[in-house]
């Protein structure tokens, strides 16, 4: 066994206690009976919790990819229950942040991807864009060119220039000097975006400024 | 906003949250997990969205055991629990034990690690999958949709259950005409329910309109099932092939693969293809023992005594679980010259399934061709006896074509070959259109190097019963029904076993009865022709078709 077997393996462990706080985080937040003095923090607490799930998640899926067993389940979903979803998952800690997070789709836009693997991209992203986002979050689908693209857009100062452009599966890691986080955060979602391809099409991740909204936007695209 | 303020917002947004579809309240709930733990996290989950009815298990056992006692509407299970049953199985046994129906809400809870395991299933897929740790809300909004869209297909549903497909069918199109978000869900099953019930080429018009828009996995491989039983096998297996080369993951083309090569009397390379497939995808049981039986059929032992063994292990806790499976591996062993050990597995047969007729036929066939490769004549012949007596106490169910095989296998083995070659010959007239019954037939004939031109067998049998079809159809048209049905009968006689014919006989009775008004004795001979046919497959459609307007033509005496 080699260290990144072990490695993978405490990830399991550890995401299981993970699983454990949160659920009794959330037992603690909602039940009437606990007088919270500023649920403000509790709120923080389980969004750091669920970030440190998230880069688990990401760890495990680069630490497979390294070993050639990621396997992408590709299915058919509705965006706007997908969306939604994403949404639900993500709203508690934008309220608590004051932002507002929402979504524009067609509902009856569907489209073809592992559904595990880009809600990990698209929580990663909000995540980000909150600590950017002015007042707002916004998420959005639509068919392009071709191919699915799904946008995580804020409402703040949008992403430096050197960021500007479509992430290099390969090299990531060398792009930008943002923190640590965001970097691994990128580069795990410009391979999981890579990871989707047909005969002819691969998926990729773009960045831009000011789409919708004034700030920074992650496009993911879709075959 | 003050500190406060923001308090009371979060608080009643929170509470607006919670706003579940009134429907999801009442609803009867079965939380499966061997974590006590994770089973009060879940429960108390749902407890907060609002419903008050919520089981738990710790295992498989106590679950199916809930489960014969309660109706569950929505039931979230972990995968993984530990020895006994998986959540798989679990599955598997509500819905062969019909504990739950297509109307039950099923979630598969996932970790990472068994996340691939799971999503490998081939028959019995959940509703959704969900992955470990989930929050509150997820759960809520995952359960709000799965309510809507059952809520959706209530009247499919229910026209599925009661196996009335035109019904469902009709739903479907009305359905579809609305344009609703789940199109494309909507479209696979009415082709799914098409393919059920023969309409291969509605079926196909329905997969050739979506990859006329792009290429989709479901709708290729439906592609290929229609070719497939339309017995296109050289087109099926192109398009096969097409999809594992554009997924190298997708289990189902391969056992698809499988089966149409196994039909074109490919067996070795069909082996190759399961062999494959279960590197991949090693928890299917049916999979393992069907490369058991090719790889036996193929004399390639030692792969056969691999395949069995997974296939004996992977149904230790699961309702699938055969004393073929058992045979099999004995079988295999004993081609192994392990026939202590095969004549110990074989042991294992009469425990495990103790007072099974089945079972003792099993048991006495294999103990036969064990005894034979041990150069044990005697004990081999009184094994076969026991095995001929075991066939007679399996009365109609030994038209089997899976025991009428195995018999005739044991006799090739002990050099019966007359008696082999006359069971053989009842087999195919008994299944003349079963293409994949016919493809073993070959192959145990090719291995066993018996006097018996079973190709030419099949190819006379099949021109025999299809000329009289022919026959029996044009009478029909004639408006001859009499005729037809004498006809007909004779040959029900003949090949008392053939689900074919038997329905054809039953149907012509029909339609004269359509014509002519209902009689008792009539509508009683119907009856018995559909006995043989449920008896030998209980889900064959054409039965429930036939049913059908049997009870649109005498309410009463249908007696359904």
């Amino acid at each position: 066994m080699d260290f990144s077997d072990i490695l993978a393996s405490s990830i399991h462990d550890i995401k299981n206690s993970l699983g454990m706080i949160l659920n009794n985080l959330d037992d603690l937040i909602t039940s009437p009976e606990n007088h919270i003095k500023d649920p403000r923090q509790t709120r923080l607490l389980q969004d750091e919790a669920r970030r440190v799930n998230s880069n688990l998640i990401q760890l495990l899926a680069l630490y497979k990819l390294g070993h050639a067993e990621l396997v992408v389940h590709v299915a058919e979903y509705n965006l706007e229950d997908f969306l939604d979803e994403v949404i639900a998952d993500n709203q508690a800690v934008c309220n608590a942040l004051d932002i507002q997070l929402d979504q524009s789709c067609a509902p009856d836009l569907s489209g073809y991807f592992d559904s595990e693997l880009v809600r990990s991209v698209l929580d990663n992203a909000i995540g980000n864009a909150r600590r950017y986002a002015k007042s707002r979050i916004l998420l959005s689908a639509d068919h392009e060119n071709d191919g699915l693209v799904i946008r995580v857009e804020d409402d703040g100062t949008g992403f430096p220039a050197r960021f500007i452009g479509r992430l290099d599966p390969t090299h990531p890691l060398q792009q930008g000097e943002g923190a640590g986080r965001t970097k691994l955060g990128h580069y795990f979602s410009a391979q999981i975006a890579s990871l989707h391809k047909t005969s002819d099409h691969q998926g990729y991740i773009q960045l831009k400024n000011g789409h919708q909204l004034s700030g920074g936007c992650l496009e993911l695209w879709l075959p | 906003m003050s500190r406060e303020e923001r308090a009371a917002s979060i608080i009643l947004r929170g509470v607006e949250n919670t706003r579940m579809p009134a429907g999801l309240l009442s609803k009867t709930y079965l939380v499966i997990d061997d974590f006590p733990d994770m089973r009060a996290a879940i429960r108390s989950i749902i407890r907060s969205i609002g419903a008050t009815q919520v089981d738990q298990a710790r295992d498989g056992k106590e679950a199916i055991d809930l489960m014969q006692k309660t109706r569950y509407d929505i039931i979230l299970c972990d995968y993984n629990l530990g020895p006994g049953k998986d959540g798989q199985q679990i599955l598997e046994e509500a819905r062969y034990r019909q504990l739950i129906g297509v109307d039950t809400i099923f979630v598969m809870i996932t970790a990472e690690n068994t996340r691939d395991m799971v999503m490998g299933a081939v028959e019995h897929i959940p509703d959704s999958y969900l992955s470990k740790p989930f929050t509150k809300e997820l759960l809520q909004k995952r359960l709000e949709k799965l309510y809507a869209r059952k809520a959706d297909l209530q009247t499919v549903n229910k026209a599925l259950m009661a196996k009335n497909y035109n019904a469902a069918i009709a739903e479907l199109d009305r359905l579809i005409s609305t344009n609703p978000k789940n199109l494309s869900e909507l479209l696979k099953l009415k082709a799914e329910t098409c393919i059920t019930t023969s309409r291969y080429d509605d079926a196909k018009e329905i997969y050739d309109q979506v990859l006329d828009a792009r290429e989709i996995p479901w709708a290729r491989l439906g592609l290929g099932k229609v070719q497939f039983y339309k017995t296109d096998y050289p087109q099926a297996r192109e398009t096969f092939e097409q999809l594992i080369a554009q997924d190298p993951n997708l289990i189902l083309a391969y056992d698809w693969l499988a089966k149409t090569q196994s039909a074109l009397k490919e067996f070795t390379v069909a082996e190759k293809t399961l062999q494959t497939a279960v590197k991949l995808s090693p928890r299917g049981l049916k999979r393992q023992q069907l490369l058991g039986d090719l790889a036996l059929g193929n004399g390639d032992s030692e792969q056969a005594e691999i395949a069995y063994e997974h296939a004996v292990t992977l149904a230790k806790n699961s309702v699938l679980n055969h004393p073929a499976l058992f045979a099999g591996l004995a079988k295999s062993k004993s081609a192994n010259n392990k026939h202590t050990e095969a004549l110990k597995v074989i042991a294992d047969i009469g425990k495990k399934f103790q007072g099974s007729d089945e079972a003792a036929f099993y048991v006495a066939s294999t103990t036969a061709l064990v005894k034979h490769s041990q150069g044990d004549t005697e004990g081999a012949q009184e094994a076969m006896h026991a095995a001929e007596a075991a066939m007679k106490d399996l009365g109609a169910r030994a038209q089997d074509h899976l025991f009428a095989l195995e018999m005739a296998t044991t006799y090739s083995e002990l050099d019966e070959t007359d008696k082999a070659a006359a069971l053989l010959h009842q087999t195919i007239a008994n299944n003349h259109d079963e293409h994949e019954c016919l493809a073993q037939i070959v192959q145990i004939c090719s291995k066993a190097g018996i006097e018996y031109d079973a190709e030419k067998a099949i190819r006379e049998i099949r021109q025999h019963v299809v000329k009289t079809n022919n026959a029996g159809v044009r009478l029909i048209k004639q408006g001859d029904f009499d005729a037809a049905i004498t006809l007909l009968r004779e040959a029900a006689e003949e090949m008392p076993a053939n689900k074919t014919i038997n329905l054809n006989v039953a149907k012509a009775i029909i339609m004269k009865m359509e014509q002519a008004g209902a009689t008792s004795e009539d509508i009683l001979a119907v009856r018995h022709y559909v006995e043989r046919v449920q008896g030998l497959a209980p889900g064959d459609w054409r039965v429930a078709d036939i049913l059908l307007r049997l009870r649109q033509l005498a309410p009463k005496a249908s007696g359904e």
